[in-house]
């Protein structure tokens, strides 16, 4: 039980210092910070304290959460939300979307970090496939886009972003490819 | 993992069995009548530009996108019908994922023709950007999107079945490429003749629709993005390379998963087992590459291509189709020499295959080399080629395999007469139909036209007289298919 709490209390400060003004306005001030580093983190937090929860909440929980349906809709319906650009660029301007955003995505990540386990493998397949086109997209988006798609980013900014969008993307295919085809893990995805 | 266990089947209960025929009937009933349509359709449109059936520009479109969507859906479903019925003898496969991929193609379908005939689409199954966004009024935006919208969803309705089939082989095989035979082949373990050839083609269809569908799933998705936000212009010419990797991909794999029906059915009338060994892993090990390398012999005349890239499309598909046409034909040639072979309907269909397939490719071939493409491209030549070995290699092997099915591979009676009849009609109708494009394509007559100019319209006529001819052999085909194949008990 003891690790356990002091992990909740790690998890807890991290969050405290991801939400803290100087860290946040650090990394809010570019795109790629934004969306490559900070929202991973709460995702990630999310993640872990789902892993951590009492038992005996995630008891309460399993009989909401047959096969991890019910989280992994939740997880996207909130992960679809948050990639509306315009929602994003509100988080920067307005303290109340930015709260909902520090409460929703870490709950997106527990709901991922609970259900995704659970998941029929082949729907982990069809999902890890639509992630990875969605990363496809966005970084073309991302760079063919004529205008800028936050008010609050320059246009070099999102460029840079679709380019590391599309280089992630290809990472994580040549990664998959060499698992399935040769067994390599390279990561363990 | 032993050789002997390598080789042993995989067992099923009865009811898991019963349900598994049904399923596999449906998809063979389902796909070849669409191809009867779809041939009426083809017969349409030949008689139209043979100016002996008067049809508006649009309602020709609409039909020329309805065939070639339909024929290569219909291809697809039935090729998996094929793959899966043996695929499932090797390795244990979810009943309920092959239904659920069948259902989702079904509602895919809905989707397509209600945008084609009642959203009056007509852009053709390449959906090529930017045409589905400029119409000029002939159809709707919305229509445009519901027709990619469908293709969305069957591709995502076959990448569920091909994540089962992934899961299948890995449990059994470990990795793919150990279920490709590779490890055999370079020598990491002894040769097992038995390793099933089943098992091989079906994990390079596999790896090879997964690599398209994942294309498909991306480039569709950007297609609509543009239609509903014209100002997002994505580069036509990476559209188009995405595109064909896609068509070309998909529609080539179903040549690949039928292929699968010739070697675990002519050993069968034969008496002589197909052997697997390392030229036989070594060639599908290169048809993986090459399936999805030549896709870019469709973009010869784009010469803002890379000059490496037609390059390459041009020497792989010189190759492209050797290797596994060289083992297979060859396979056919010496498991049939003077076996004795009795020569139902089945047998001769497969038979057949081979040299549609075969014959098929050198057209293709030659359409390949830029000297002349330059000629050749975007002519009835093209059309030629494809129909040639859809035609006489791919329905040979579905149909022969509906003939297996319907029981003919047990019984000892001989072909009945209509069979034989039909056998022939469609025999010597498809081959004319393909020889009349090709005869087309080298007089320089364009493909996709619905008009023609009066000095071609002889040719389009004596290809509606080809295609009639096919039409009837099919019907014939497919009204045996109908009449055996429901009640028909699983061939022992
Ligand atoms: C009686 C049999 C058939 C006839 C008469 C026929 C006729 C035609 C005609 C007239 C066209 C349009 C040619 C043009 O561009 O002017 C066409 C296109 C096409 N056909 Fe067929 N066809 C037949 C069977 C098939 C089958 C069995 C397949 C595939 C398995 C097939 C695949 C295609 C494809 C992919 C196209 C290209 C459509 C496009 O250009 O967008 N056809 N066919």
């Amino acid at each position: 039980m003891y690790p356990k709490a002091k992990q909740a209390w790690l998890l807890l400060a991290a969050l405290v210092i991801l939400a803290l003004p100087p860290m946040q306005r650090f990394l809010e001030q570019s795109m790629v910070m934004h969306m490559l580093v900070q929202i991973p983190a709460l995702v990630i937090i999310g993640w872990i304290t789902g892993k951590i929860l009492p038992e005996n909440w995630k008891d309460n929980i399993a009989p909401w959460n047959r096969w991890g349906i019910t989280g992994i809709a939740l997880a996207i319906i909130i992960m679809t939300y948050w990639m509306l650009p315009r929602v994003q660029d509100a988080a920067i301007s307005e303290w109340p979307v930015e709260l909902t955003k520090f409460i929703t995505v870490p709950i997106m990540g527990m709901a991922l970090g609970i259900s995704w386990p659970q998941l029929n493998p082949i729907a982990q397949g069809v999902l890890k496939l639509e992630f990875w086109a969605t990363f496809m997209r966005l970084g073309w988006l991302y760079l063919d886009l004529p205008d800028r798609l936050c008010a609050n980013y320059l246009l070099s900014d999102q460029r840079v972003f679709g380019q590391l969008l599309l280089l992630a993307g290809s990472i994580w295919a040549v990664a998959w490819t060499l698992r399935i085809m040769f067994g390599i893990r390279i990561v363990n995805t | 993992m032993s050789t002997t266990e390598v080789s042993s089947k995989i067992e099923y209960s009865d009811s898991e069995d019963r349900n598994a025929l049904i399923a596999v009937k449906s998809h063979l009933i389902a796909g070849l009548l669409v191809f009867l349509l779809m041939m009426l359709a083809g017969l349409a449109m030949r008689a139209a530009q043979g100016t002996w059936l008067e049809i508006g520009a649009d309602l020709f479109y609409q039909i020329m996108t309805v065939h070639g969507v339909g024929v290569v859906g219909a291809a697809m479903i039935t090729s998996t019908g094929v793959q899966w019925y043996f695929l499932r003898q090797y390795v244990k496969l979810s009943n309920g994922v092959f239904w659920t991929n069948f259902f989702i193609f079904l509602t895919g379908v809905v989707l397509i023709l209600g945008s084609i005939f009642v959203g009056k689409y007509g852009g053709a199954w390449t959906f090529l950007f930017p045409l589905p966004a400029i119409s000029m009024g002939a159809w709707s935006t919305g229509a445009a999107a519901v027709f990619q919208l469908g293709l969305l969803v069957i591709g995502v309705g076959f990448l569920i079945l091909y994540l089962d089939f992934g899961r299948a082989i890995l449990a059994r095989y470990g990795s793919l490429s150990r279920a490709l035979g590779l490890t055999q082949l370079f020598g990491k373990e002894p040769v097992d003749y038995k390793h099933p050839a089943a098992v091989v083609a079906s994990t390079m269809v596999l790896i090879v629709n997964f690599m398209g569908i994942a294309a498909g799933a991306v480039v569709l998705v950007m297609g609509l993005i543009n239609l509903f936000y014209p100002e997002f212009k994505p580069d036509a010419l990476l559209m188009k390379n995405l595109i064909y990797f896609f068509g070309h991909v998909v529609i080539n794999a179903t040549m690949y998963a039928s292929v699968i029906a010739v070697y675990e059915l002519l050993p069968r009338y034969t008496g002589r087992p197909w052997k697997t060994n390392k030229p036989f892993y070594a060639a599908w090990f290169a048809i993986v590459f090459m399936v999805m390398g030549v896709y870019p012999h469709h973009l010869l005349m784009d010469f803002p291509m890379p000059a490496w890239g037609l390059i390459v499309a041009q020497v792989l598909s010189f190759g492209s189709g050797i290797p596994v046409l060289v083992v297979t034909g060859y396979g056919a040639l010496m498991i049939v020499y003077r076996s004795g072979i009795k020569w139902s309907t089945s047998a001769k269909l497969l038979f057949l295959s081979m040299f549609g397939w075969a014959a098929g490719v050198i057209p293709a071939i030659l359409d390949a080399m830029v000297t002349v493409n330059r000629t050749f491209h975007n002519t009835l030549w093209v059309p030629g080629h494809f129909h040639f070995y859809l035609l006489l290699g791919l329905l040979p092997m579905l149909i022969g395999f509906a003939y297996f099915l319907a029981g003919e591979g047990d019984s000892k009676e001989r072909p009945k007469a209509v069979d034989s009849f039909g056998f022939y009609a469609y025999l010597i109708g498809a081959f004319m139909t393909s020889m009349v494009f090709l005869a087309s394509g080298a007089n320089s007559i364009p493909r996709r036209w619905a008009a023609h100019l009066p000095e071609w319209i002889g040719f389009a006529q004596a290809g509606t007289i080809a295609a009639s001819l096919v039409v009837l052999g099919m019907l014939l085909f497919i009204m045996r298919a109908l009449i055996s194949l429901p009640g028909a008990n699983n061939p022992r």
